[in-house]
């Protein structure tokens, strides 16, 4: 970047000498060259302009008394008006404590369990066992949220395949996927069943990476398995388990809409209320208005910025890759 | 499947055989870890498996198993295969998301690719203003309701283009193909192609892309699924649309199995001859089926993919 800003003043001759070669191009002469490279990002910018930048610049709602009945500039600002409402709203709170708890549960839950699959799977001696276990773990990552929810109201609802099992036995019915008190415990399975699977796939390629000769050197040295797992293993995919800590704090506030929409008649709104669907119930489609809802939207994204950028740095000072270098 | 095994694992030069300096594990661990690894696998399969069963099943079958779903099929039916593609609702369904999907994934690596090419020469004329415009996409969101108030300052409303637009591109799968673009295809290719008057576009079309096709199947898959598995977008821009995408279908038809509110309405329509639960299976696994096919394709290619991008992002 700095070899760009040709007004910055050379620190050494070399430099200097650099500084000048890039004078030599003015912008007109780099348009002529790089016009094609232009030409072809351009779409992409338009439909982040359009659809990330626009939307983003919407967010000015939050802080005016907006009416889409007005013009633009008629509506007047408010300031921070719009969130103290939101704070106040009686929904909010649970909404916004039922996002921090399904993402730490998610967090405490999905992070352990797919660094266990990948390390039994690491583990297996047999290719052809681990191939084939592969291949069916991380399938149900790709069904959409609608399947998975389907699949597990078919199995283990009140008129699903384990129920009927059950009543065959002389037991009840399980009234679990409509039971509010045992929700997490049918987030998890429904997060095991889909997501651990991808979990365990970045986490063996990382486990890929590490060199096969360090275990060689740690094992004549006389290190047991489980040292060398927690001197070699655990190290070795450390860096991975930074960067996705990372981006699942900056997201600790995003739990996704559609698991806890698609199950929100079943359960209950008060339970599955998360603040994706609180936006949506109570401003997208409900009485609360667009400031509203922008605000809310715009707590959000603005705590998943700091959150991120602070995890970030503090993995920098701890001598962590993070998600981008310093530069 | 062959290919991931000598991706990722290192041991797959050993060709199953337990390194000398490996001691040999309990037969206890041993017992446990099969445990595991079998008890993990039959959850993921067996449901699926039930579903596939269930929706071959005839009322019969269905009524004698005395629930949603069976695992052992006494006799086959094809009564909900034929429901969904006589014409109706279900088969208007399906096609309108088979063309969201592919419409939405052509689009979508047009945008991709070009801006991948087109940002994959650091120094070029503002390259690194714009790359930062697609890397702040990962810092920020714009919020929920500010997407749904463009959508509908458009005209898009209610108008299946609000679907594909808004996700038209992924930064993320830009970035793993400008780092793909930047690392694997050899700097000494494109000034060859410079030295023999090749254009920009004549090198991306006929040097670049050529290179570059087992990345590109890879990203095409990734957004195809994207657009398959649509549910939100359409229950947010295309409420009062008929012919939904089948994610809503499938979701409305699970909604009256449950006996909630809020489909009795919308389910009459795809009410048919075949058992309930049968013709709700078949649809789930129309909707697995195109999965499953590009499934062996991801599964050979994707994990470096996902493993560049997260590095090099």
């Amino acid at each position: 970047m700095a070899a760009l800003q040709t007004s910055a003043p050379p620190a050494s001759p070399g430099q200097e000498r650099r500084v000048i070669v890039r004078r030599k191009r003015t912008v007109a002469q780099r348009f002529r060259s790089d016009w094609p490279l232009l030409l072809m990002t351009l779409p992409a910018m338009a439909q982040l302009a359009v659809f990330f930048y626009w939307p983003s610049a919407w967010n000015i709602i939050a802080f005016m008394d907006y009416s889409p009945h007005r013009a633009f500039w008629d509506n007047p600002l408010v300031g921070f008006a719009w969130f103290e409402r939101l704070f106040a709203n009686p929904y909010f709170t649970p909404a916004l404590l039922n996002t921090l708890k399904y993402s730490f549960a998610n967090l405490l839950f999905l992070f352990p369990l797919s660094i266990i699959l990948a390390l039994v799977m690491h583990s297996v001696v047999s290719t052809k066992v681990r191939s084939v276990f592969q291949s069916i773990v991380y399938l149900p990552y790709f069904f959409s949220w609608v399947l998975v929810v389907t699949v597990f109201v078919q199995t283990l609802g009140s008129d699903g395949l384990v129920s009927n099992w059950l009543l065959g036995l002389g037991g009840d019915r399980l009234s679990f996927t409509s039971n509010p008190d045992t929700f997490l415990f049918l987030a998890w399975l429904q997060w095991a069943w889909k997501d651990a699977g991808w979990g365990m796939i970045i986490f063996l390629a990382a486990l890929a990476s590490i060199n096969p000769s360090l275990y060689e050197a740690a094992a004549v040295d006389g290190a047991s398995r489980w040292r060398r797992m927690w001197h070699i293993t655990l190290p070795g995919i450390r860096p991975v388990i930074v960067l996705l800590l990372i981006l699942h704090i900056g997201g600790i506030l995003t739990v996704g809409f559609e698991q806890y929409q698609l199950q929100r008649d079943a359960i209950g709104y008060q339970t599955t209320e998360v603040l994706d669907t609180f936006i949506y119930y109570r401003s997208v489609i409900g009485t609360e208005g667009p400031s509203f809802g922008t605000a809310a939207g715009l707590f959000k994204g603005v705590i998943g910025l700091i959150l991120v950028l602070v995890a970030n740095n503090v993995a920098h000072r701890l001598g962590e890759q993070g998600i981008y270098q310093k530069s | 499947m062959t290919a991931i095994d000598t991706k990722i694992k290192p041991r797959s030069a050993r060709k199953n055989t337990r390194p000398v300096w490996d001691e040999e594990p309990s037969l206890l661990g041993k017992l446990v870890k099969a445990l595991f690894l079998i008890c993990y696998g039959a959850a993921i399969v067996l449901p699926i498996w039930a579903v596939v069963a269930t929706s071959f099943a005839s009322e019969q079958s269905l009524t004698a198993a005395g629930g949603n779903l069976l695992l052992i099929p006494t006799d086959v039916s094809l009564a909900a295969y034929q429901e969904i593609f006589d014409g109706g609702a279900l088969t208007k369904s399906l096609i309108l998301t088979i063309g969201l999907t592919v419409g939405g994934t052509a689009l979508s690596m047009v945008l991709t690719i070009g801006a991948a090419y087109g940002l994959s020469r650091p120094g070029s004329l503002l390259h690194r203003p714009l790359l930062m415009l697609v890397l702040f996409t990962f810092l920020f969101a714009p919020g929920l309701y500010p997407s749904f108030l463009v959508v509908q300052k458009l005209g898009l409303f209610d108008n299946y283009l609000s679907i594909i637009l808004p996700m038209a591109l992924s930064a993320f799968n830009l970035i793993v193909l400008r780092s793909f673009f930047m690392n694997s295809v050899p700097t000494e290719l494109l000034d060859a192609a410079r030295m023999d008057g090749a254009g920009e576009f004549r090198t991306l079309f006929k040097i670049v892309l050529p290179m570059s096709k087992a990345i590109l199947a890879v990203i095409a898959l990734f957004y195809a699924v994207g657009y398959w598995n649509i549910y939100f977008s359409a229950v947010l821009y295309i409420p009062g649309l008929d012919t939904q995408p089948i994610q809503v279908v499938l979701q409305r038809m699970l909604m009256s199995t449950q006996g909630l509110p809020g489909a009795a309405a919308n389910v009459s329509q795809y009410q048919s001859a075949a058992p309930d639960s049968a013709l709700k299976m078949a649809v789930v696994v129309c909707t697995i089926i195109p999965i499953v096919i590009m499934y062996p394709f991801i599964q050979k290619h994707f994990t470096k993919a996902v493993i560049t991008g997260a590095i090099k992002g």
